[in-house]
């Protein structure tokens, strides 16, 4: 019973990445591919730990292309992301761009879907066809769009303040959230809907880490057309998550 | 066929905290993999995603 509850959110997590590969290829990866264009231009205009176009116009090029960019550099490689000096980067099995964001979506959706799995049966609400759209919402919020309120998903090129700092922060927030909307939500008591509203501000009023300097090579447009679709499609990946998750709850573990 | 009078899922108190944790666990670490490790591989092959999904990158 165990296996299978586990195996029910793996699947619809997988399902659900794939989804999430076809709708990012609408929007959101042509609009991170046009940001690279500028990321790549105007390495001088970059943020002095920006140096992150070596990394990303290795990605988009071919690999000989990448590496005499990078030698003419005067900045190597090895530090477009600090403490991975050891690391030679580079996609994972020589896959290509497209099946490594697949892969990497596989690989998130089934995180997901069991995050989602293990938060409803901790909470002891089950997830059904007919309230998984509201648990698959909920995620969003409490993993996407609380988040972004101090931290919008960035555009490759944007400025930004130290990783580790921003990924506690994040880490923080989206627990902080969960647990609050927990509260507000599951719970009927006025004290736990006050206490849940005060946790889901709490990391804001803390405040994210924000970059010293926000001068960037991309353009603006560029990153609240990004932005917006970015929670749009994180958006309708957790809906068919929940969902897809009620559905497999349903048919698969009732009957058991 | 399931009928609409199950209302939690059918799991003792005990396998249910187990399930959690083991979900929370697993699913934890495939979202850290995915989003968050610190490796270049992990980081170029995941890059999209992670730029898609919010993670904070970079």
């Amino acid at each position: 019973m165990i296996v299978k509850t586990l195996l029910a959110a793996l699947v619809a997590g997988l399902i659900a990445g794939v989804f999430m590969t076809a709708a990012q290829e609408l929007r959101v990866v042509p609009l991170i591919l046009h940001a690279e264009e500028y990321e790549a231009k105007e390495p001088a205009a970059e943020p002095p730990a920006g140096t992150q176009g070596q990394q990303h116009s290795s990605l988009g090029r071919s690999s000989l292309i990448g590496e005499m960019l990078s030698a003419l550099s005067p900045i190597t490689p090895a530090y477009a992301h600090e403490g991975e000096h050891e690391d030679e980067g580079g996609i994972m099995f020589g896959m290509s761009r497209f099946s490594g964001t697949l892969l990497a979506n596989l690989v998130a959706g089934a995180g997901f879907g069991l995050l989602l799995a293990g938060a409803s049966l901790a909470f002891n609400h089950p997830i059904t066809l007919r309230n998984g759209a509201l648990w698959g919402a909920c995620g969003w919020l409490a993993v996407h769009l609380l988040p972004a309120i101090g931290l919008p998903p960035e555009l490759p090129g944007f400025p930004a303040a130290d990783l580790h700092d921003r990924q506690i922060w994040w880490i923080a927030t989206i627990a902080l959230s969960a647990a609050g909307l927990y509260l507000i939500v599951l719970r009927g008591e006025i004290a736990a809907k006050v206490i849940g509203l005060a946790l889901l501000a709490a990391p804001h009023a803390y405040g994210a880490p924000q970059p010293s300097d926000i001068s960037s090579p991309v353009p603006a447009v560029l990153g609240a057309e990004f932005a917006v679709a970015a929670l749009a499609t994180t958006l309708a990946f957790w809906i068919v998550l929940g969902v897809i998750s009620g559905y497999l709850n349903e048919r698969f573990l009732k009957s058991a | 066929m399931a009928t609409t009078t199950v209302s939690s899922v059918p799991l003792s108190l005990n396998d249910r905290i187990t399930t959690a944790i083991l979900a929370l666990l697993i699913g934890g670490f495939l979202v850290f993999g995915a989003g968050l490790a610190n490796s270049a591989v992990l980081h170029d092959t995941a890059h999209d995603v992670r730029h898609s999904y919010g993670f904070p990158c970079h």
